[in-house]
């Protein structure tokens, strides 16, 4: 796996719009046409989000009729979970020293003054 | 545009001026992030965030640079930019704490944005190296495999 890729990965990911369609998919297949009825942008819009998706992997799509039709690949999606889980486990961590600090100093204050 | 970010929300049983305190002071800051470092909580103030290691005072560094101070809703920093380049977009990734009054205690809202730019290597190292600092013989094959990404991207 080359940096280049896991770059992509994050990159696609990192669209709210993106990320809102990898939602609507994890209840089931999509396509440009029944995504774009559930999302506040057009179906070219959703097309195109779609292209980006598949490049890395986190779709995967087959021909159905006039359109093609998605599924979330369960592999690299949990993949790219798991790579902002662990960023994201190490603030939760200083987050919860903030918070004991903060209310030790807190509790410090109010009672002794 | 839009870029990869870390959301958090936390409730803190502690008013706005403490919790400003403890994000934004060096004193504070060597306690909760296992660090040291030494800026000045004021705009522009930089400095190093340097990781101890067994017998290698500065096994990890990482330059940060202080973004805002507005006491005591806002604190930002960047981090992680090269070193002797300075922290812009692109660069380095922004870490921003936003503190609301909530009944006697704090809303604490964080955000680190930047990945997108830069990817995910730099973070996702500085986990490994930090939640676990077995010392060198775990952190050097990490580094090895690091610069051999690079090179190879």
């Amino acid at each position: 796996m080359t940096t280049a890729v896991d770059d992509e990965l994050w990159s696609a990911i990192g669209d709210p719009t993106r990320r809102r369609m990898l939602d609507l998919m994890l209840h089931g297949d999509g396509t440009a046409t029944t995504l774009s009825e559930q999302l506040p942008v057009t179906r070219q819009a959703v097309a195109k989000h779609l292209g980006v998706l598949d490049r890395v992997g986190l779709v995967q799509a087959t021909a159905a009729g006039r359109e093609k039709r998605y599924r979330i690949d369960q592999a690299q999606f949990a993949r790219a979970v798991a790579q902002l889980n662990d960023v994201g486990r190490t603030w939760d961590a200083r987050l919860g020293r903030i918070k004991q600090i903060s209310e030790a100093i807190a509790s410090r204050r109010t009672t002794g003054g | 545009m839009e870029y990869a970010s870390i959301d958090r929300e936390i409730h803190i049983d502690a008013p706005p001026e403490v919790v400003f305190e403890v994000i934004s002071t060096p004193e504070h800051v060597r306690e909760w992030w296992s660090v040291s470092t030494d800026f000045e909580p004021a705009p522009g103030s930089t400095s190093e965030l340097v990781w101890a290691d067994g017998d290698n005072p500065r096994a990890h560094v990482e330059q940060l640079s202080v973004v805002v101070t507005d006491p005591p809703r806002v604190f930002s920093f960047r981090w992680t930019n090269p070193p002797g380049e300075s922290a812009v977009e692109g660069n380095s990734n922004l870490v921003t704490f936003e503190l609301e009054p909530a009944g006697t205690g704090t809303l604490l809202r964080f955000s680190e944005t930047g990945f997108r730019e830069r990817g995910w290597e730099a973070a996702a190292i500085e986990e490994r190296y930090l939640s676990h600092s077995e010392g060198w013989d775990r952190f050097v094959p990490i580094i090895k495999t690091y610069a051999e990404r690079l090179e190879a991207a």
